[in-house]
């Protein structure tokens, strides 16, 4: 197990150095500079200029990477061009509210989707099974922003039951941190609650044919127990791999809602840092959701073998 | 520069919410008012409790971005600046009639060459870090605008501010310039009064210690998320009636945020449901959904000019017919409607100028401006042997504005025989552009005013590369005339000129818009949002 563990982490290496060598070369091929980004439209050329050579932007592209790969092995991201922070903190700063948005989103979308998967998977081809797989698409098919513009409009505006936009960290209490998140995690939840109900759904009607589970219930046991216990747990795998994607899209990709929202996450950072030319931290974020991505997905790797002790990992 | 608007998501998003709340105001007009009636006897029972008591401890103002600095001198940010007039203060500013009034300063003396003037510093002013101002602060800092703003550097060339006493600084010219006042009051990179100690230990990129003397200190600023300034318990306030931003500041709210808030549909939602006591840049296509609102305030002020520049240092607008033929064809009101959406907002008028300053305002090159004149653009396009060479259009979604209007130009164009195309990137992309003059012909920016003609983009060769010996002459002119009907027949005159040459053509004349909670007291605009008088009902 551990062998295998520094098998997958060693294998990432050769992975995020392609990646950090690729964004950098994209980074320097866009048009524009931090400078420009800083000075705003109606600064000369030549203030411009004087700018990117106090920040380090005339050198070779060569050099600037071999600098920056080095501050890396020390573990410093170097610092925001922009935010006059080390990127290291802004990154972790803002991953905070992208993690808390993305716990909400996953578990409204759970709550949603593993009952309803369940129950349309029990009762197939009856009309419940009908509604909830419209449902589905139709949870798919709207976008997440309207979605959101809808809530924040009636929940919001009409209702005042929950702030419109902002954020709040944990330390102003739970429920000063979770009203915030509340709206955003239905926008984002519901998305996603669709596909993983589609996945519970199908992955339950195989499990449901097979016959361990005709011999459970000729044993008299309560269907909820056959349900929940027997079938659920061998359907549970491809359910696993989905909940484990939209857990790595809802960390790494929830740039529109959370502009929407104003919630200073990851994704607004991106997308920020993306239009100042900050490029430090454009490295840095990149580099953190890769390597989160590849994490989750180990992670995900992993539990299918506590989900399913057939499946073992460390053999060949 | 009008503020950004994100308009991919930021549209759209916006457009989905007028469209819902038009759906649901049919519906729900009932509920809508009775909301506010039963919220109304709730308002003037706390308006009959005493004065300290009914006002909220904090203001909220939603902005459009986070600003890249606070200091002053190196930035031309609108936002930055706005917020950073709360934290610091300048010798001079200006009042409601764009007249120069002393802030930090009490007085001052100018000598009979126009060449020395000698400024007295208002005494018993005290810094954020308690050290009291003296002239040593008033020099280090006026010393480092003049090396640092670019403003500064071109039009106060070879000037020098240094201490007669620890109360007497003393700016000495190597030309005169009647317009010396107007430079050190102007809000656009202004020159900010620091502690010397903060200015000789600032990086390169600039000052981040930011201690001023003003109404507000800074308290925290959260990264992307708000910058929070706390009263200063230890203000000196000018004394006067508040006008423009000179006079009376109270820090009437102890604690202001600066919420920044990208989305367009968000600011909007958030003025509405109370979530922001102000919003800021208020796309125009929410204008009367708002104006609707009774719990809202619109207030719209001046914001700047829309103008079309036309690059004549390379490519076929070197050809002055060709230029000409451009500006002939362009229906300005057709433009403006399409980049404003409410006729309220916008004015038709050929000035670079403010046309509410009375000092600058000039109709000069009036015959050259909303011409739409298809024959004539044609004749023109003929005479110039024009072969069906590409017109390249410069813009940037980012900004909806100058982006619709490009579109329209564009279209105006073809129809006289134009071949033309739009060259259309990111912000910071168009930014790089620019600069490359090969690439694109014409472009069309939106640019608050500014306070002289020599400041003007219009007339600075750095901007769009114009060379041209009489516009160079003419602003010579201006900033050294001492006398303001003569140098007011100058700008009449270059004004005109830049029409005929086709080198630049204002479009029109925009409006900023605001909203504020009914709320609100004491909130007042001049160049930006004042909120230093600003308190919030409970």
């Amino acid at each position: 197990m551990l062998a295998y563990l520094a098998k997958r982490l060693l294998s990432l290496v050769p992975v995020l150095l392609v990646i950090t060598i690729a964004t950098f070369m994209l980074i320097h091929i866009m048009p524009g500079g931090p400078a420009a980004a800083i000075l705003g439209l109606e600064a000369t050329q030549s203030d411009t200029d004087a700018l990117n050579e106090a920040m380090g932007f005339d050198r070779p592209i060569a050099e600037q990477y071999i600098n920056w790969i080095g501050g890396l092995f020390r573990g410093d991201l170097g610092d925001s061009l922009f935010l006059h922070q080390p990127v290291g903190q802004a990154i972790s700063e803002h991953l905070g509210p992208t993690f808390s948005l993305a716990v909400v989103a996953e578990v409204i979308a759970l709550l949603l989707a593993i009952p309803l998967g369940i129950l349309a998977a029990y009762k197939r081809d009856s009309a419940l099974d009908q509604l909830v797989r419209s449902l589905s698409l139709v949870g798919m098919a709207v976008p997440g922003f309207l979605l959101a513009l809808f809530l924040m409009l009636f929940v919001g505006v009409r209702l005042h039951w929950l702030p419109i936009a902002g954020y709040a960290p944990l330390a102003d209490g739970v429920w000063a941190h979770y009203r915030y998140l509340i709206l955003p995690g239905i926008s984002l939840g519901t998305i996603q609650a669709a596909l993983i109900m589609r996945m519970t759904r199908s992955s339950m009607l195989e499990v449901l044919h097979l016959n361990f589970i005709k011999t459970v219930r000729s044993k008299g046991l309560r269907e909820s127990k056959v349900l929940l216990k027997h079938a659920l747990r061998n359907a549970f795998i491809p359910i696993l791999t989905v909940i484990g994607q939209t857990f790595g899209t809802l960390v790494t990709g929830a740039v529109i809602i959370e502009t929407i929202f104003n919630i200073p996450g990851i994704g607004q950072l991106v997308i920020n840092s993306i239009e100042r030319r900050d490029y430090t931290v454009i490295q840095g974020v990149v580099l953190t959701v890769t390597l989160l991505y590849v994490l989750i997905n180990l992670i995900v790797d992993l539990l299918y073998g506590a989900v399913d002790p057939r499946v073992r990992l460390d053999r060949k | 520069m009008r503020k950004k608007w994100r308009s991919g998501l930021g549209l759209s998003a916006a457009a989905v919410l007028a469209f819902t709340v038009a759906c649901s105001n049919g519906n729900n007009n009932n509920g809508g008012s009775n909301a506010s009636g039963s919220a109304s006897p709730a308002n003037s029972s706390t308006a009959s409790q005493p004065a300290a008591a009914s006002y909220k401890d904090s203001l909220k103002i939603a902005v459009t971005a986070q600003p890249p600095t606070l200091d002053s001198a190196t930035t031309a940010s609108a936002l930055a600046l706005d917020i950073a007039g709360n934290i610091f203060e300048t010798l001079f500013t200006l009042n409601g009639n764009y007249e120069p009034t002393p802030v930090l300063a009490e007085s001052y003396e100018k000598s009979e060459d126009g060449l020395t003037y000698t400024i007295k510093l208002r005494q018993g002013v005290k810094f954020h870090n308690g050290k009291e101002l003296t002239s040593d602060d008033v020099v280090a800092s006026m010393n480092r605008w003049l090396a640092t703003s670019s403003r500064a550097k071109t039009l106060l060339e070879e000037a020098n501010f240094s201490a007669s006493d620890a109360t007497t600084v003393v700016l000495k010219l190597a030309k005169p310039n009647p317009d010396v006042l107007v430079l050190l009051s102007a809000q656009a990179a202004f020159p900010a009064i620091f502690p010397k100690e903060v200015i000789e230990a600032a990086p390169a990129e600039g000052i981040t210690d930011y201690i001023g003397t003003g109404p507000y200190k800074l308290a925290e600023w959260k990264q992307d998320q708000y910058i929070h300034l706390v009263r200063n318990d230890d203000y000196a306030s000018p004394e006067g009636e508040p006008s423009g931003f000179a006079g009376k500041k109270e820090a009437a709210t102890p604690n202001i945020y600066y919420y920044f808030v990208p989305d367009n549909a968000t600011r909007v939602a958030g003025v509405k449901s109370g979530e922001y006591d102000v919003a800021d840049s208020i796309p125009t296509e929410n204008f009367e959904e708002l104006s609707a609102d009774s719990n809202v305030a619109l207030s719209s002020y001046p914001g700047g000019t829309l103008t079309a520049f036309l690059n004549s240092s390379e490519g076929a607008f070197k050809n002055e017919k060709l230029r000409q033929a451009a500006v002939a064809a362009l229906n300005d009101e057709d433009i403006l409607l399409a980049s404003f959406a409410n006729p309220d907002l916008y004015k038709l008028d050929p000035g670079f100028m403010n046309p509410d300053q009375t000092q600058w305002a000039s109709t000069a090159g009036s015959e050259y401006y909303n011409q739409n004149d298809q024959e004539k653009a044609k004749q023109l396009l003929k005479d110039a042997g024009y072969n069906g060479e590409k017109i390249v259009l410069l813009t940037t979604p980012d900004y909806s504005e100058m982006y619709a209007a490009t579109l329209v130009i564009q279209e105006e164009l073809k129809q006289v025989g134009f071949n033309v195309e739009v060259l259309s990137s990111d912000f910071a992309t168009f930014l790089k552009t620019k600069d490359e003059h090969s690439k694109w012909n014409l472009m069309v920016t939106s640019n608050g005013y500014q306070l002289i003609p020599p400041q003007l983009l219009a007339v600075t060769q750095s901007w769009v590369g114009l060379d041209d010996a009489q516009v160079k002459a003419s602003v010579a002119t201006i900033s050294s005339e001492a006398d303001p009907a003569a140098a007011k027949a100058e700008w009449d005159k270059l004004q005109g000129y830049l029409y005929e040459q086709a080198y630049s053509a204002v479009i029109g004349h925009y409006n900023e818009v605001v909203a504020t909670s009914k709320k609100v007291e004491g909130f007042s605009q001049f160049v930006g949002p004042v909120l230093w008088n600003a308190k919030v009902a409970k």
